[in-house]
């Protein structure tokens, strides 16, 4: 059973990153916060008697469900909001292809301004952006398995895929960042 | 054998890179705004509350055996305190079975007292039957 300081420790080391993974997913910081704040009381309420070493893997588990949930209801409103207005909505219907739009959008907005003169801070922001940009199963197993440090049956596990697929997505991940970076005339 | 050591080498690479651009993204995460740190510890705080409450409610004291081989009971404060709570009630019904006692007891001591008068009086109680006597009783005494 996990003790108040290992829970503790537990949030600290990992919300920070447990924020921007989100940030990634639904490109709002106050949305990121509530997430993530829903993710850690749920793991505090429901599985605070659990060994502290299983606490990772739940709490991922628990955020991306939470980060899931967020989507439907978005997908809700939006419907909602749609047919209440006269406009006839151009978003497409599933969450993935909304956020394929907006990683298209991203992608053209940082695409210029690349140099090997650009400073540090440019650097972080055009790896930030390449990342927010990738297709979301990609960044959810490049994240979870790089960032985390998750093995690729953890990673499978949080997923809910095959480990097959784990690995086919962080291949592709580290292939299109690569790729876009080295674009930009960035090395990292 | 060789397209073997081939996906081998890619996949390091590719772990390789993963790290290196990893590195970056810490360094950035380590940068975040203050008001979004100050609301993530925020948040932290409300789920460590909420964690102990849940244990507080649940009795948290955990069920196992000890190192020695006995058995720890898992809800032992808990119980302590619900006895304490039932402590008041149960002081109220032995105070009033006492008071119910006693006034038996006194009931019971007032008629010993009169069939005793009764007995020790001169005039004998089959006296009080008599409708002769009853007059005499009713009617105003003499001068």
């Amino acid at each position: 059973m996990a003790t108040d300081k290992e829970l503790s420790d537990f949030l600290k080391s990992v919300e920070k990153r447990a924020f921007k993974r989100t940030v990634y997913a639904v490109r709002h910081d106050d949305a990121a916060l509530d997430i993530v704040q829903d993710a850690m009381i749920k793991l505090a309420e429901k599985y605070a008697d659990r060994p502290a070493a299983e606490l990772p893997l739940i709490f991922q588990r628990i955020l991306s469900n939470a980060t899931m949930d967020w989507f439907r209801r978005e997908k809700v409103r939006n419907a909602v909001m749609s047919s209440l207005s006269a406009f006839d909505a151009t978003e497409p219907d599933g969450d993935f292809d909304l956020l394929e739009m907006l990683q298209g959008a991203e992608g053209s907005a940082g695409g210029e301004s690349a140099s090997d003169a650009v400073s540090r801070t440019q650097i972080l922001r055009a790896i930030d952006a390449e990342v927010a940009g990738l297709p979301t199963r990609q960044r959810e197993a490049f994240l979870l398995r790089y960032w985390e440090e998750f093995d690729v049956a953890e990673t499978a596990a949080v997923m809910g895929c095959s480990e097959g697929s784990v690995k086919t997505h962080c291949s592709r991940a580290v292939h299109a960042l690569a790729k876009s970076l080295r674009a930009k005339g960035i090395t990292p | 054998m060789n397209s073997i050591h081939y996906s081998t080498d890619v996949q390091v690479l590719e772990a390789r890179y993963a790290l290196r651009l990893v590195g970056h993204l810490n360094a950035q995460v380590e940068s975040l705004p203050p008001d979004v740190s100050e609301r993530l510890r925020f948040a932290r705080e409300q789920a460590l509350s909420r964690a102990r409450e849940t244990r507080a409610a649940a009795g948290a004291v955990p069920a196992g055996i000890s190192p020695a081989g006995t058995v720890v009971l898992a809800s032992f404060v808990p119980w302590l305190q619900r006895a304490a709570s039932v402590l008041p009630l149960l002081l109220l019904l032995a105070g009033l079975m006492m008071i119910q006692q006693w006034q038996t007891r006194e009931q019971v001591l007032a008629t010993a007292e009169i069939d005793t008068q009764l007995l020790a009086d001169a005039l004998p109680p089959a006296a009080y039957s008599d409708p002769g006597f009853a007059e005499f009783l009713r009617a105003p005494a003499q001068p």
